[in-house]
Order: structure tokens, then C-alpha cells, then sequence
């Protein structure tokens, strides 16, 4: 068995469609500008148009059109919205996805580094058997909430994002910037769950919420570790971390913004081994790119431009 | 005259409390010796670390290129347990003289059995899962818990005690990774031509870890029937 895999050679059943991972990408990098993020969206029209059919997010696709990722992801999950439930969906098989490549993730990291110190051989393998019940978890929250999965597609965004071929790298990109970012999402959900009155997935998601929290914790003392006498490897982690901080904050989405759609869980995250020098930056990372009223009005236009292209197929059409 | 509590310097200041040998009740039928002297032992917990340890990164290699989600998870908790395994036996090293640094030391029986593991770990591609499973849960695993329970046997039941009590834990949850592996596999292989699959695979790593002598390498000589 060969080590170090490709994200395409995640093996998924026949459930299963992918996203195009250049979407996240491209969302991370866009400007503060109206134009320009309606002009991004507009020439991947027909790649998320393509990987939504057959799928839940066709309807969203159908009423919002390509902008329709800026409506979700940049709203705060509301349970009196009409779109909540397809929203809380969507939400959640991208955790279950999430959970899926965590798992992988941390599997991945017993092959390929097979000369690891023990305990992080052990630290990992640890994991393992929780992101195995995270996915089990997610996979029955999906399921009270109406869902099922494969109603989606999946972005394997996360597992690419993780996979370095350095142990230091890899655990500060997926144990601290992306199980942080897991952190913020998870207390979300609490709150969305105890404000619907919803005591299973509250205690659920509270439990894992407690498991990412020492996952963390892993990668906080595995990134010392592995860069201990060496401040420039050090310093490659952090800002490889950064990088993955930044990619997964969305366009400001996941930020410290008082109207953030996922606010940052600052106190989890001090408790899971992040200084405060560190979440400053991250509240200052994640602000950056466009802002919520950018994304708003280019949905706007988008949604526009999408319905007036149906109506002039439909014309089309009927002639 | 009082009872006395305590003996004193003179045989006639012995206590009154009735003789009570740990030997009596229940009766301790262990006897001393065993096959295996302190250095066989640390030899063979050596050995069985190898095998836990790249069982546990094998895995952990396959869980990305498994398509079957339910595999994946149950593989997870499996990964962590045989961790543990590994953990534990190592833990008993430096009690036996290996040195206090020896908790890591993994050691394959000879060069065979390292070349058997890695041929364990040769199927990669996502339609191989039968392939991958059968070698772990149909031939090393069962062969392990063989291995252990005749450990657990023929040594030195009181001396070697925690070597036992080691190898009990891991035969017991060894015993249900097996069983939920084969239910796996039962589920997997539903028709003529995947049972062919998994007998084929199954003969092939037979061979191959008679080949090499098992786990300690000695497997002729302490030769029980193979799955």
C-alpha cells in the first residue's frame, strides 16, 4: 500500500457525489467586491449547477442559483426561516462529510508516517475510533432531522487541505485548524439545538463537541513537538494553519463578526490549547475577504440574473 | 492467659490464630514453571507488539480506500483497541528486564514474518475490501488469539501473571474484532464469486504465515490447527 493518497481516492458507496473542491477554494480568495463575486459565481454556473442535480441542493440551485452557498453559508441558522430545514441539512451531511474525512485523516496518519513517536501513533489511533463515532453520530442526527445520506454532495476540501506529507503540518492543519474550526460550528449547533427545544442532538453534538475539544488538544502538543528546536518549522505550521483557518472561515462566515453565520468558540478553543495571541489572529484572519453585505447583494444579483435565465429558457421553450 | 496478638521471641509466644494457607481455600492448583523463561517472554511480547502495532497502522491505512461507510466506522474503534493492545504489551517490557526505553520495541520473529505483514498490507485499490478484510479478520487475527491463548497456557502461571492478564484482555476484544469482521465478510461475500474471492485470499496468507513461522516464528513446534 502506497502512502500519502490523492483526496480523488477517498473511497465512498454508491450514495455518494463529489463537489468540486475549486468552489471552497475560490470563495476563500474572493475580494470585497460585488462584481467580482458575482462574475466568479456566474462562470461556475455550470459546475455547480452539475454537481447539485439529482441531489437536495437542486431546489436551493433552482431558487437562488449559483449564488445559493452565500446564502447559506452566510446567514445564521434560523428555525423560523422558510429554508431552515434544507439549511440545518445541509449543514449536517457537511458535518457527517467532515467527520467522514477526519477519520481519514487521522487513519491516514498511522500509515503514512509509520516512524511517529508512539504516543502519536496512539493519539491518532484514538481518534480514529472517534471521528468513527462521530460519523455514526452524524449519520443518525441526519436521519432525525429528515435526511439521509448522499442527499448532498461532498467536498473533499477538508481531506485535501489536511493531507501534508509533514506530521507537524498536517497536525496543525487538520487538528487545530480544522478541528477548531469544528469547535465553532459544533457550538452553534448546540445553541441552534437548544433554542428548538431539540435535547437529542444537543447532547449529541455536546459530547463531540467535548471530543474535538481533546482532538485539539492533540494537535496542540504534536505541533510542538515535532517543531520543538526548529522556530522556522515551527513557524511553516502556524501559518500553513492560518491558511487552512482562513480557507475554512468562508469569506467571514465562521468569524468573530457580530453577525458571523458561526460565531468563533473562543472559551472551547481556550480550553483546547489555542493562546489568546492566537484566536486574535484568527478573529482577525477570518474578517478578511468580502464582507457580509457584498456576499448578500451579489447573491441578490445572482439570484436575479439565474431566475431571468429560466424565464428566458422557459420562453425558449414554449416557442 | 489472653490470647496473644502478636509472636513473640519464644516458641512459646506463638499466637493462637489457626494456620491459613493461601495454598487451602480456594485450592490454588497453578503450578511453578513454565515454557517460557523471562527472556522468551519479552521475546514474544516483542513479537506480538510488531504484529498489534502494523495490524493498527495497516488499518488505519485502509479506512481512506474502504467504500463502505459502516467498515470505516468499525474499523475506527478497532484501530484504537489494537493500539491499546500494542500499548500494553510494550507496558510490560522494562518488567521484564528489557529496559525502562523498551516500551516501544516492536520486534518481527524473523525477516519472513516483517515480508508477510507487508504482503498483508498489499491490497490498496477500493474494490479489494474483501481482499483486505480476510487477511486481518479470517487469517492474523484468529492466528493471534491461537497464539495468545497458548501463551496464556504454557507459561508460568503465577510468575508470569501479568503477562496473562495482558494477553486475556486482548484475546477477549481480539475474539469480537474477529466476529465482526466475518460478519462483515459474510455480508460482503453473497455470491459464489466473492466466496471464491475470500477462500483464495485466505489460502494465500495460510501459506504464507506457515511460510514464515507465525508471529514468533515458531509455529511448527508449537503447531495448532490454522483457521
Amino acid at each position: 500500500m502506497k502512502r500519502f493518497i490523492h483526496h480523488s481516492e477517498l473511497a465512498r458507496d454508491s450514495r455518494f457525489v463529489r463537489q468540486d473542491n475549486a468552489q471552497s477554494t475560490v470563495l476563500a480568495q474572493m475580494p470585497d467586491d460585488v462584481e467580482t463575486v458575482v462574475n466568479i459565481f456566474d462562470q461556475f454556473t455550470p459546475m455547480i449547477e452539475e454537481s447539485v442535480r439529482g441531489t437536495a441542493a437542486q431546489a436551493l440551485f433552482d431558487e437562488y442559483g449559483p449564488g445559493f452557498a452565500l446564502m447559506v453559508l452566510n446567514e445564521p441558522l434560523d428555525p423560523d426561516s422558510p429554508i431552515s430545514k434544507t439549511r440545518l441539512l445541509l449543514r449536517m451531511h457537511g458535518i457527517f462529510v467532515g467527520e467522514l474525512q477526519a477519520l481519514e485523516g487521522a487513519a491516514r496518519s498511522l500509515w503514512d508516517f509509520p516512524d511517529a513517536p508512539w504516543e502519536f501513533k496512539m493519539n491518532m489511533a484514538r481518534q480514529c475510533w472517534d471521528e468513527g463515532r462521530h460519523v455514526q453520530i452524524f449519520e443518525k442526527l441526519l436521519t432525525h432531522l429528515g435526511g439521509e445520506v448522499g442527499m448532498f454532495p461532498e467536498s473533499t476540501f477538508l481531506f485535501e487541505c489536511a493531507c501534508s506529507e509533514d506530521p507537524a503540518m498536517r497536525v496543525a492543519g487538520v487538528n487545530r485548524g480544522l478541528e477548531g474550526l469544528a469547535c465553532d460550528v459544533f457550538r452553534d449547533m448546540i445553541r441552534y439545538a437548544e433554542k428548538t427545544g431539540d435535547e437529542t442532538m444537543r447532547q449529541a453534538v455536546d459530547y463531540v463537541l467535548a471530543d474535538e475539544i481533546t482532538h485539539v488538544r492533540f494537535g496542540s502538543e504534536w505541533v510542538k513537538a515535532f517543531t520543538e528546536g526548529d522556530p522556522d518549522h515551527f513557524k511553516r505550521t502556524q501559518d500553513f494553519r492560518r491558511e487552512v483557518d482562513k480557507q475554512f472561515s468562508f469569506g467571514g462566515a465562521r468569524s468573530d463578526r457580530p453577525d458571523a453565520a458561526i460565531p468563533i468558540a473562543w472559551e472551547d478553543r481556550v480550553e483546547a490549547g489555542f493562546s489568546e495571541e492566537e484566536l486574535r489572529d484568527l478573529a482577525e484572519l477570518s474578517v478578511g475577504g468580502p464582507s457580509k453585505k457584498t456576499l448578500i447583494e451579489a447573491a441578490r444579483i445572482l439570484r436575479e440574473r439565474h431566475q431571468a435565465r429560466k424565464a428566458e429558457q422557459s420562453k425558449e421553450t414554449g416557442q | 492467659m489472653s490470647q496473644r496478638m502478636y509472636p513473640g521471641m519464644s516458641p512459646d509466644e506463638k499466637t493462637t490464630f489457626a494456620p491459613y494457607s493461601a495454598f487451602d481455600i480456594p485450592a490454588d492448583l497453578r503450578e511453578l514453571h513454565g515454557r517460557y523463561d523471562v527472556e522468551a517472554t519479552a521475546r514474544r511480547c516483542r513479537n506480538f507488539r510488531y504484529a498489534e502495532e502494523w495490524m493498527m497502522m495497516i488499518l488505519g491505512g485502509w479506512v481512506a480506500t474502504i467504500p463502505e461507510v459502516p467498515v470505516k466506522t468499525g474499523l475506527g474503534k478497532i484501530i484504537w483497541e489494537t493500539a491499546q493492545a500494542a500499548d500494553e504489551l510494550g507496558r510490560r517490557l522494562p518488567e521484564l528486564r528489557c529496559g525502562r526505553k523498551a516500551v516501544e520495541a516492536s520486534e518481527a520473529s524473523n525477516q519472513a514474518f516483517a515480508d508477510f505483514i507487508q504482503a498483508l498490507s498489499d491490497p490498496e485499490q477500493p474494490d479489494l475490501s474483501i481482499e483486505k478484510l480476510a487477511g486481518i479478520f479470517d487469517v492474523l487475527k484468529p492466528h493471534l488469539v491461537e497464539v495468545y491463548e497458548r501463551t496464556m497456557r504454557e507459561t508460568d502461571q503465577i510468575s508470569d501473571a501479568p503477562t496473562i492478564e495482558i494477553l486475556d484482555t486482548i484475546v477477549r476484544k481480539t475474539r469480537r474484532h474477529i466476529a465482526w469482521g466475518q460478519e462483515v465478510l459474510d455480508r460482503l461475500c453473497d455470491t459464489d464469486a466473492t466466496r471464491e474471492r475470500r477462500r483464495k485470499r485466505i489460502d494465500l496468507i495460510n501459506a504464507k504465515l506457515a511460510e514464515c513461522g507465525g508471529v514468533t516464528g515458531t509455529l511448527e513446534s508449537d503447531r495448532g490447527s490454522l483457521h
